[in-house]
């Protein structure tokens, strides 16, 4: 806890003797090695993408990378990567529990140390952690590490993908800690212990040397800091860092009026049936600088692959309290110094082996993430943050070309992209990934050339976005059409209430909803035409999930009945089907009455609202088509004013 | 609201915080308690007071904290 923080001289007001003693070398040379170990992570990342053959790399950018001082430091984790934080938050104890088990005297210079275990490193099974020590003069001085998803680690589904995993036997190969090269030499026994169970090897093997080879560059840049500026200053820049954040995030609690905050947030129910919702609990004790946030009471441990680790939890928290707080300086270990979990094992945000499936980590964790912000935003006022889509919505889905050669396609073609939750900056965006994660987004190209798929459509709903003085992001609805027969695993974890909650007095954004449609719905090829949006095309399409109404199939949260994701665990289909997806939308931020209206005429011009919605939901009156004259949409300043001046017209 | 099937109804895993004598150094209060964190560094057995949140031991626990992993406790020779 920060008692330590606390009782020290602030890092600014440290002289120069003191600056050196703590630090190793003088203040401006710590700021330039401490600038350096981002260099690296950067550097070693660019060499990552560009080289990356796998889609989940290569388009997605799914992995990070870290630097961490040594274990007479307490592997302290410096610098993370401008990438998803899902993997760089759990790696400084991920890479810690590696080595430590391993054993730090075993490792010598050219090793590449490995562990895939969610329950070690957190994550899944895919998301391999590759470890290079850094050696000077024979000691360990440093350890560069990236943590990268392979395409597939075995387990019952190909590409892993899917909720309806029920055991660490299902998920994939757990890979203990071990040596995947020695003295910069494979070492064959674990390159056949992977290459034996995972698909798609061919992908797989190029895009491992190539981390190999940019493991080798960060420590080749790092050995070369240490020569030029001294082991001391190096070390010094390490824990500089973690101290600025460890300072920064104690400063940030210390705005947070003290007091007893509880929050809550629901994940739909597992791949197993239906029959239980699952709920993630935190009550946040916040004193001074210090918080304490406690787990106890969330649902026990999910049956199938929906579950987060704590390491998963333990980013989850740290990250919400980075977004909320305090957004502007570096992630680093030392984020963790005022705060304290407490996490019991064996719920749904900290699972446990055999039977506590990890592999949609996310589900598990976004909902400690979303379950802070809800809890802190009374306390917050004006500085809450709304809600995000928060299910990732992924679909996974492979095959086979008439040539043979196997396919797949994974968060590509579900729900993977939608909108952010509004703040006092502003509207939301409106296509991003969830607040954990920060990737890319995969060219519409690149998808189609790699699968037998065409994106039909990938666009805003109007009217899904929660209103706000500041408005919500909208929902984002993707279609795509599939040339050829494929087995499906769909996995929407959050239909049933809206994610995208408001805040400050703004309206909570839309529940989404997946629909399959058959050839007959639309013959795209044939007709030429796109799937229509209207409700008239739901009644014949077969619902995957939502609240729905049970004749429509529209989307109808206060009196539809909730369609099972999972009712059909794994879908086949023939040419032509088209999966749709509706992700849920963004909430809003502040009374929608005090929206600027011309911000809300623009919103129609644009088509994130509708004329009704924008009377409905803003009491803001629109006239015109912005079907046909997008900019002749005018306001009608008499009537606006008119529906705003009685209370409950703008609901 | 809408239909939905399912409940939560399992009993929900807690932590117990267990009493210890003794006053907080900082607050006076007589509320500390022991039990696990998870924080910078990883897991502690930690005793902190209730009222403040000072923390008046820190133990380093073991790596993975509570959790067993299935390989836990092979004895191999």
């Amino acid at each position: 806890m920060t008692d330590d923080v606390a009782a020290v001289q602030r890092l600014r007001d440290l002289d120069d003797e003191a600056f050196g003693l703590r630090y190793g070398a003088d203040r401006f040379t710590v700021s330039v090695l401490a600038n350096r170990l981002q260099y690296v992570v950067e550097h070693m990342c660019s060499g990552l993408l560009t080289n990356a053959f796998s889609l989940i790399l290569r388009d997605w950018y799914d992995f990070a990378a870290t630097v961490s001082g040594p274990p007479g430091e307490g592997y302290p984790m410096s610098s993370v990567s401008n990438s998803l934080a899902v993997f760089f938050g759990t790696m400084a104890d991920g890479l810690r529990n590696t080595v430590e088990e391993f054993g730090p005297d075993e490792l010598a210079p050219g090793d590449l140390l490995i562990c895939n275990d969610p329950y070690r490193t957190g994550t899944h099974v895919n998301d391999v952690l590759f470890i290079r020590p850094v050696f000077h003069e024979g000691r360990l001085a440093a350890f560069v590490s990236l943590r990268a998803h392979q395409l597939d680690m075995g387990g019952v589904v190909p590409a892993g993908f899917s909720a309806t995993k029920r055991d660490v036997y299902e998920t994939g190969l757990v890979l203990a800690p071990q040596l995947l090269y020695r003295n910069d030499k494979p070492v064959r026994s674990t390159f056949n212990l992977i290459f034996d169970n995972a698909r798609f090897g061919a992908l797989l093997l190029p895009d491992i040397k190539t981390i190999h080879q940019n493991l080798k560059l960060g420590e080749r840049l790092i050995t070369e800091s240490i020569e030029r500026y001294g082991l001391p200053a190096f070390l010094g820049a390490i824990r500089y860092r973690c101290d600025v954040s460890a300072e920064s995030m104690a400063d940030a609690l210390g705005t947070v009026p003290d007091g007893v905050y509880e929050g809550e947030e629901h994940i739909d129910c597992d791949g197993a049936d239906d029959s239980v919702e699952y709920r993630v609990q935190v009550r946040i004790s916040k004193v001074g600088r210090d918080i304490e946030i406690d787990l106890s009471g969330t649902s026990p441990q999910a049956r199938t692959s929906i579950n987060a680790s704590v390491l998963d939890t333990k980013t989850a928290v740290g990250m919400a309290l980075k977004l909320l707080l305090d957004p502007s300086t570096p992630f680093t270990s030392g984020t963790y110094r005022p705060v304290d979990i407490v996490l019991p094992p064996g719920t749904v945000a900290s699972a446990v082996p055999p039977d506590g499936a990890v592999f949609l980590f996310w589900e598990g964790s976004g909902p400690v993430l979303l379950a802070i912000f809800r809890a802190l935003a009374s306390a917050l006022g004006e500085r809450a943050v709304a809600g995000d889509f928060g299910s990732l919505s992924i679909h996974n889905a492979n095959g086979m070309l008439p040539n043979g050669m196997p396919w797949v396609t994974t968060a590509q073609c579900g729900g993977e992209h939608g909108p952010w939750g509004a703040t006092r900056h502003g509207d939301a965006d409106n296509y991003s990934v969830p607040y954990l994660a920060n990737n890319l987004d995969p060219a519409t190209e690149a998808i189609e050339s790699d699968v037998p798929v065409v994106v039909l459509r990938k666009e805003y709903t109007a009217d899904t976005a929660g209103a706000g003085t500041h408005r919500g992001g909208a929902a984002v609805l993707k279609d795509t059409l599939w040339l050829a027969p494929a087995e499906h695993w769909s996995s929407p974890l959050h239909t049933k209430r809206s994610s995208g909650f408001g805040v400050h007095g703004g309206r909570s954004g839309a529940a989404g909803a997946v629909w399959l449609f058959g050839k007959d719905a639309c013959d795209v090829g044939g007709e030429g035409r796109l799937l229509g949006t209207e409700d008239a095309v739901y009644a014949n399409a077969v619902p995957v999930a939502g609240v729905l109404d049970p004749e429509t199939h529209v989307r109808d949260l206060e009196h539809g009945r909730y369609f099972y994701f999972a009712s059909t665990p794994h879908w086949r289909t023939e040419p032509g089907a088209i999966f749709r997806y509706l992700t849920n939308g963004g909430g809003g931020w502040g009374d929608p009455r005090e929206r600027d209206p011309e911000a809300v005429r623009r919103d129609v011009r644009d088509g994130y609202v509708t004329i009704e919605g924008a009377a409905h939901h803003y009491g803001v009156v629109v006239t015109g088509d912005p079907e046909t004259d997008p900019e002749g949409v005018r306001i009608d300043a008499d009537a606006t004013a008119r529906l705003r001046s009685v209370e409950g017209n703008v609901r | 609201m809408a239909e939905i099937s399912g409940a939560i109804d399992s009993p929900a895993p807690a932590v117990h915080r267990e009493q210890v004598e003794g006053a907080c150094p900082r607050c006076g209060a007589h509320e500390l308690r022991a039990y696990p964190v998870l924080s910078e560094g990883g897991w502690f057995q930690a005793v902190k007071c209730d009222r403040c949140l000072m923390s008046v031991r820190r133990t380093p626990w073991a790596l993975l904290g509570p959790v067993q992993l299935t390989s836990t406790g092979l004895e191999l020779e």
